[in-house]
């Protein structure tokens, strides 16, 4: 088989709910920038709808991947192996563990993975909110553009680390 | 709702309540990890698999979520000072980031 149960529950967790959340993140911001609109202008609806629904993916998104993370993936990565088994290749962390060179990818690595996701994901959540009840306004008002796109833009560099992290995380010990 | 009808009827306290209530959230993950570490109190865990993770990241959603219940039900009704706002949210995030780093709690 070319993808495991596991592996397939990595990729949906790192490359599909993850990824999507980082690349729409991205749109967002620039988004936020490009419609821009002064002060009490009138901006369209279209827009308007869609940046809130822009912001509602991206919050959704990242709590899937977030209790995806917790629920599944995580589980399969913390099991702990047998005694006296021969190879740890299916217990990334003690596999990770049994080795000086790559028990900083667990003490450091996975330790922020585990945590920093739940507040990015928080973030989102409040600038999806503030997008969707500010919607007709939000595009044209300086301050509450500022609020949501500081909001996106810290969830944003959290979500980009924590995506590096696992891809150190999966080289080394990877879930096949 | 057109825009002027919506900045004339809408206050942005109920906005901003959740953006002051996400830096309220990841400030108590910080605390229940770190409090974790340094064997102050630790959060059960609620689904074995996950371990502490569980027991942590949900005692922060829940706080998180009555927080953001209290800010908007007393927030609101009123306008408040947007940039104020979002920097003590940034300043509580930050702590709560700082809290869930590990050199940090390797420090106690």
């Amino acid at each position: 088989m070319l993808f495991s149960d596991r592996s397939l529950w990595t990729m949906l967790h790192g490359l599909v709910l993850s990824g999507g959340a980082f690349m729409l993140l991205v749109t967002a911001l620039f988004a936020l920038r490009a419609m821009a609109a002064p002060d009490g202008a009138s901006v369209p609806a279209r827009q308007s709808t869609g940046f809130a629904g822009l912001t509602a993916a991206i919050a959704v998104l990242l709590w899937m991947s977030v209790l995806g993370g917790t629920y599944i993936v995580f589980p399969m990565y913390r099991a702990t192996p047998p005694e006296g088994i021969a190879s740890l290749a299916d217990y990334p962390r003690a596999l990770l563990m049994s080795n000086a060179d790559t028990r900083w990818l667990h003490a450091f690595a996975m330790e922020i993975k585990e945590h920093m996701p739940w507040i990015a994901a928080m973030l989102a959540t409040a600038a999806a909110f503030v997008a969707r009840r500010h919607r007709a306004t939000l595009l044209a008002d300086p301050a509450l553009r500022h609020v949501t796109g500081a909001l996106l833009a810290l969830a944003l560099l959290l979500v980009a680390s924590v995506a590096l992290l696992g891809v150190f995380v999966n080289k080394m010990a990877p879930l096949w | 709702m057109d825009n002027d009808a919506e900045r004339a009827l809408l206050p942005n306290g109920g906005a901003l309540g959740a953006v002051l209530a996400a830096g309220i959230g990841s400030l108590a993950l910080g605390v229940f990890v770190i409090a974790n570490e340094a064997g102050i109190f630790t959060a059960p865990s609620l689904y074995g698999p996950s371990g502490g993770l569980s027991g942590r990241s949900t005692f922060a959603v829940v706080t998180w979520l009555v927080a953001w219940g209290i800010l908007h039900a007393r927030w609101r009704d009123r306008n408040l000072p947007a940039i104020r706002v979002l920097t003590w949210a940034l300043a509580l995030a930050g702590l709560g980031i700082l809290m869930t780093f590990p050199p940090v709690w390797r420090l106690l």
